[in-house]
């Protein structure tokens, strides 16, 4: 129950940051953003023409005015259509959500489950060869571009230079076969990329448990190391690591990867918001920001409350 | 780079951590691989600055070659599309990307440095509020929603994608510095500055700012080195340099050839690239090994 | 339970193989936002919809010079006397696909009075329609009722459904290519029932009476199913254009007799990555229609003169090269003071001086040698070979890359390396775009143009660069015009005073007596006449120096031999319905 009422309270006192959000992505949109009007003219329009699209798309109305409909959309959480496809925001979202999430889940855990083990065997062997070449892995992964990694990846497992065992691109998922036919590369291209920086930020976080008193004094006293591991070192540097997880959480489930997305054409909600921004596809713009900001609020929420689960020292004031 | 530590040691001579400096230039004087990596970083510079002021480089626009050729002695990398030398472009692109990590990584420095120590002088108060409100906004904007949305704002800006990662990179920064100026500020001296009513801009500046230039120096480091590799992935998604030549911008015409088996554009951006943006993350390492006193390795 | 798997195994292998249905992967290098007939302003866009959707007239699958033949009509309109009244009777017994839309759930007959509330709805400002600007102005009263505030119940005095089957259209001006904007993704058949029920949502949602209904769409694919329920329509070679010696290889001839559409399933990918495509299409197990990217030319082309596959590529797939049915250039801004009009006329001679200086520069050979794997040839202006009013007579210099020439044109004009204005070149931002900036600087550095006052002026999205373009605001305009009917008055309206921006007529070129010609040529039947004001006004427009062009791309089409078709990948190509796969 005190859970309740201070989630509660956390969400309603983070008000203003989604209210600022909101505001800052709406006057972007709306006075630098592109406009939508050109997109939707035939090939020979008039003037009178612009004029309606422009009326039709309610540019003509006072920016209050618009920030109010926002407002409104944002409590009922009811976008509208897209202005490109006509498509509804919630039916689009719906449909590429999905997609987004089984990438990017599978990086994220996966990337997370070896980063840890990675960054356990080079706090382990601090100092020696093995942690010194881990180490040497990761800032080559930290140092690589993502672009590059994509390309050269691509090139390994699905072109006809390489191994040529998997599709270039798309998205044909039917079961779970092929589900793992078109997920594997973007896969394995993110996790190598993640593994750079998640291995160094744990690999920190462990240290510093492993250097802690009550860690050395169990030690010495002869504790099992597996004991140790999982009672001493892993309990605790969990909060960091759960933090850094679900604060990454909401711009996985909104923002998707757009390059992961564009170069793989995989239609995911990434693609769409990126198309959506290029061409000023207000409603759907409207409707990612004010989601992400929602889930980003949630996820700082649930990370305080995880903190008093880990750790009963401390409590949700 | 060898400048500003200098530069920076100087200015600390007077306030409270000649030891801090001349331990780390000790400890980084041990570390040879980050001794190694800052060579590299230098040489990187000595090219840039070559490019600057023409020695080479400087015909990356000629057409050279009619069409695409392969690797030769006259052109090391090949030539691209329009025929131009693939090699010069990737020096040219040395420049670019110096410009780019420069700019973005001391205004985002300087921008996140100011504002997080006035959040921090103040914390708590309507300051503290207001810019960890700001900042918060910020982060929760996806980062390539929040460039895409501004390089369309600043559309014709040749600076657009400056402005747009300095709007965003200055946060992380500005987070650090004032969890660090919450820690200082009650630092006897600071208190007294305070008691005999110095003028807070004079605190700020002369006293606390002086005293984060050892996070600033990393965190600079570590920004260049993002917005290199940002650069990348904007230029692919026609967000990014517009004027000249820039590694993003051959790898975006790479990903076009490589299926197709032309690997010129692949191998000389990714390969100057990787060295440089390697070197830098292996010196920005050493780096904070030599000023982190505290840092367990 | 293996016994049961097992078992589960051999029946999926028996059901899939006793009831393999014919899919053809067919993909296409763009992608397209909406399916509602009134937005289909792309060709990808209008090939699909003019296969959901009927349109009253098509063009013969595989005759060349484009032919029209009735599709949804009954037969080729009756045309009054003064070729203002056009009536046009429809096929009977036709019925829309099957839709919740509808009372019941199945689709009711499709009328005279569908047609014309398809038209209207281009006259509404709600349904964002984009193609008005082929009948506004023409129509009788069409203009008048949108005014009067689109109100669908009352009448349009010159769109008239008079019965149930017969259609009636009445002209303000004798408008000789009608007929063909019938045959448009625009003028495409839907019922009222499916736009009240879907709304905006029309757009993911087209329901018609065509040969194909909607599987599933979305920004990577769209699949299109069989309709059940399509009208009677039998191939036959020779009323389709068969010609033996073009057609023979393709195996079309098989195709005789068989009920349309043929396959059960058409999926078509959108991948405007040409390399994927490539690589998509040669894997075997995916696409199976694609074109040869410029960068494989070399790996998969044997011979250029004439055009021939390697043999291992041969032995697999069917080629074609084709030119497209669209033209690029460089248009200038002619209300830019700096390179066109000018209200002092003497500035205004030297602009025209240095625009055809830049036209003398531009090096067509070189530009498609880079960018179109060298194959095709400029041609002058914007009438290409094939079409009424080319001028095979048209004097090579017009495409001839001479800097020197450029030089002295220049240096006689008065302009000198400091004088000479600042040149923006605008485009989209993206590499190909890039490239192609890079090769122009290169010509005018090589004409002795500064490279200081040589800029590029970049938009992020189409859309942008449209409107800077539509509110005269870029120097320059490079871009390529798809033509919508094969008729060259489709391309000399590009050039036509009062279409200048917002209007498809973005150079802003305004020449009275090139206005003029154009209102008489533009009610003109087809005839000598009429070819040769084409051809003047051609000249006009070459002599003015308003336009780089022209060059029309040659497309490599490849397919896999167990698919029997013919490519007609321009506008006027609807050819899904006659695909057949081996």
């Amino acid at each position: 129950m005190d859970t309740f009422i201070y989630s509660l309270r956390k969400f309603f006192q983070s008000i203003p940051l989604i209210f600022g959000v909101t505001l800052i992505s709406f006057v972007l949109m709306v006075y630098f953003g592109p406009d939508k009007t050109y997109d939707l003219l035939g090939k020979n329009p008039t003037q009178q023409q612009i004029e309606e699209v422009h009326h039709q798309l309610g540019y003509d109305q006072p920016f209050l005015t618009r920030y109010f409909i926002f407002f409104k959309e944002i409590i009922t959480f009811d976008f509208g259509y897209s202005d490109s496809t006509g498509e509804k925001v919630s039916s689009i979202f719906a449909r590429t959500i999905p997609v987004s999430l089984a990438v990017q889940l599978p990086i994220l855990i996966s990337g997370n489950i070896i980063s840890i083990i990675l960054a356990l065997i080079a706090a382990y062997f601090r100092g020696k060869m093995i942690d010194k070449s881990v180490m040497f892995v990761a800032v080559i992964g930290m140092s690589v571009s993502y672009l590059i990694i994509v390309i050269l990846f691509q090139i390994i497992f699905c072109s006809s230079y390489g191994l040529n065992i998997f599709p270039v691109q798309g998205w044909e998922v039917e079961s779970f076969t092929s589900y793992l036919k078109y997920v594997t590369v973007p896969v394995l291209a993110s996790v190598f990329l993640s593994i750079g920086y998640n291995t160094r930020f744990y690999r920190a976080v462990i240290v510093e448990e492993i250097t802690k008193d009550h860690v050395r004094t169990a030690r010495a006293f002869g504790t099992h190391p597996l004991k140790l591991l999982f009672k001493n070192i892993l309990k605790n540097s969990l909060i960091p690591i759960m933090t850094r997880i679900i604060i990454t959480l909401p711009f996985i489930i909104i923002a998707g990867s757009i390059v992961l997305e564009s170069y793989f054409s995989i239609p995911g909600i990434g693609l769409v918001l990126y198309d959506a921004i290029l061409t000023g596809d207000l409603p759907i713009i409207k409707a990612a920001v004010t989601w992400t900001a929602m889930i980003y609020v949630l996820s700082l929420i649930l990370t305080d409350i995880m903190y008093t689960v880990v750790d009963p020292r401390v409590t949700l004031k | 780079m060898n400048e500003v530590i200098q530069n920076s040691t100087n200015k600390q001579t007077h306030t409270y951590g000649e030891s801090l400096w001349s331990k780390a230039l000790r400890k980084l004087r041990k570390d040879t691989i980050g001794i190694v990596a800052f060579f590299v970083v230098l040489i990187y510079l000595g090219i840039a600055v070559g490019v600057c002021l023409g020695f080479f480089g400087s015909s990356w626009d000629r057409f050279v070659t009619d069409g695409y050729s392969g690797m030769s002695r006259q052109h090391i990398f090949g030539t691209n599309l329009n025929g131009q030398d693939i090699f010069e472009r990737a020096l040219y692109g040395t420049k670019t990307a110096f410009q780019i990590g420069f700019i973005v990584a001391i205004v985002a420095t300087f921008l996140g440095g100011i504002l997080g120590a006035v959040a921090g002088f103040f914390s708590g108060k309507i300051p503290d509020v207001l810019i960890t409100w700001f900042y918060g906004v910020i982060d929760s904007i996806p980062f390539y929603l929040f460039v895409a949305a501004l390089a369309v704002a600043l559309a014709d800006n040749p600076y657009a994608m400056h402005i747009a990662m300095i709007s965003t990179f200055w946060t992380s920064t500005c987070r650090i510095i004032r969890g660090e100026v919450i820690k200082i500020k009650h630092l006897e001296y600071i208190e007294a500055a305070r008691a005999i009513g110095v003028s807070y801009t004079k605190i700020i500046f002369k006293h606390i700012i002086p005293n984060t230039i050892h996070i600033l120096l990393v965190q600079s480091t570590i920004l260049f080195v993002t917005a290199i590799k940002s650069e990348v992935i904007l230029s692919f998604l026609n967000l990014g340099v517009k004027e000249g030549v820039s590694w993003g911008l051959m790898l975006a015409e790479a990903a076009q050839e490589v299926p197709a088996g032309n690997f010129n554009n692949f191998i000389a951006a990714s390969g100057f690239m990787l060295i440089l943006v390697l070197a830098f993350n292996t010196f920005s390492d050493a780096l904070q090994d030599a000023l982190d006193p505290k840092k367990v390795s | 339970m293996q016994k049961k798997l097992f078992l589960l195994f051999i029946f999926c292998t028996i059901s899939t193989s006793a009831f393999a249905i014919k899919v053809f992967k067919y993909s296409v290098e763009g992608t397209p936002t909406s399916l509602d007939p009134v937005q289909s302003s792309t060709k990808y866009q209008n090939r699909i919809v003019s296969a959901i959707c009927d349109t009253l007239y098509d063009y013969k699958y595989l005759k060349i010079p484009y032919e029209l033949k009735p599709n949804l009509a009954a037969a080729l309109p009756k045309i009054s006397k003064d070729g203002l009244t056009y009536t046009i009777q429809i096929k009977k017994g036709v019925f829309f696909s099957d839709d919740p839309a509808f009372k019941g759930g199945k689709g009711r007959e499709l009328t005279a009075e569908d047609f014309v509330y398809s038209i209207k709805r281009h006259f509404d400002p709600k349904t964002l329609p984009r193609g008005a600007w082929l009948w506004q102005g023409r129509i009788k009263g069409i203009d008048d009722w949108k005014t009067a505030g689109s109100d669908y119940k009352k009448q349009v005095e010159g769109l008239k459904a008079i019965d149930k089957y017969t259609i009636q259209i009445s002209l303000v001006k004798p408008y000789p290519q009608l007929v063909y904007t019938l045959t448009k993704g625009y003028s495409a058949i839907v019922a009222k029932e499916v736009v009240e029920k879907y709304g905006p949502e029309i757009s993911i949602h087209p329901v018609g009476s065509g040969p194909w209904v909607l599987g599933s769409f979305n920004n990577q694919k769209a699949v299109l199913l069989k309709n059940k329920k399509y009208r009677e329509e039998i191939f036959d070679l020779k009323n389709e254009g068969y010609d033996e010696k073009i057609h023979g290889f393709t195996g079309i001839k098989s195709l005789q007799g068989k009920k349309l559409p043929i396959v059960d399933q058409i999926e078509i990918n959108f991948m405007e990555n040409f390399s994927m495509r490539w690589i998509s299409f040669t894997k075997g197990s995916e696409i199976q229609f694609g074109f040869i990217p410029e960068q494989q030319f070399n790996n998969v082309i044997a011979s250029r003169n004439p055009l021939s596959l390697n043999k291992e590529y041969a032995q697999k797939y069917y080629f074609l090269p084709q030119t497209e049915f669209a033209f690029r250039y460089l248009n200038f801004n002619m209300d830019d003071p700096k390179i066109g009009y000018n209200k002092d006329k003497e500035l205004e001679k030297k602009n025209k001086a240095l625009r055809i200086a830049i036209h003398k520069a531009w090096d067509w050979p070189q530009y498609i040698k880079t960018f179109f794997d060298d194959l095709g040839e400029a041609y002058p202006g914007i009438i290409s070979p094939g079409i009424d009013g080319y001028d095979p007579t048209l004097s090579k210099e017009y495409i001839t890359h001479d800097p020197e020439g450029a030089k002295k044109i220049l240096k006689d004009n008065g302009w000198t390396a400091a004088n000479l204005p600042d040149i923006t070149y605008s485009m989209v931002s993206d590499i190909r775009q890039n490239q192609m900036y890079d090769q122009f600087r290169g010509w005018l550095i090589t004409i002795g143009y500064p490279s200081s006052k040589i800029k590029k002026q970049t938009f992020a999205s189409f859309g942008d660069y449209s409107k800077a373009v539509k509110s005269r605001k870029t120097m320059t305009i490079a871009m390529a015009w798809g033509l919508d009917f094969p008729d060259s008055e489709n391309v000399l309206q590009l050039f036509y005073g009062p279409n200048s921006s917002p209007g498809s007529n973005n150079s802003n070129y305004n020449n009275p007596e090139y206005n003029a010609l154009y209102e008489k040529a533009s009610t003109m039947q087809p005839s000598k006449e009429r070819s040769e004001i084409y051809k003047k006004m051609h000249k006009l427009l070459l002599e003015d120096s308003v336009t780089i062009a022209g060059f029309s791309r040659t497309d490599l089409w490849v397919w896999h031999k167990n698919v029997i078709l013919y490519p007609v990948e321009n506008v006027l190509g609807n050819y899904f319905k006659y695909v057949d796969i081996k």
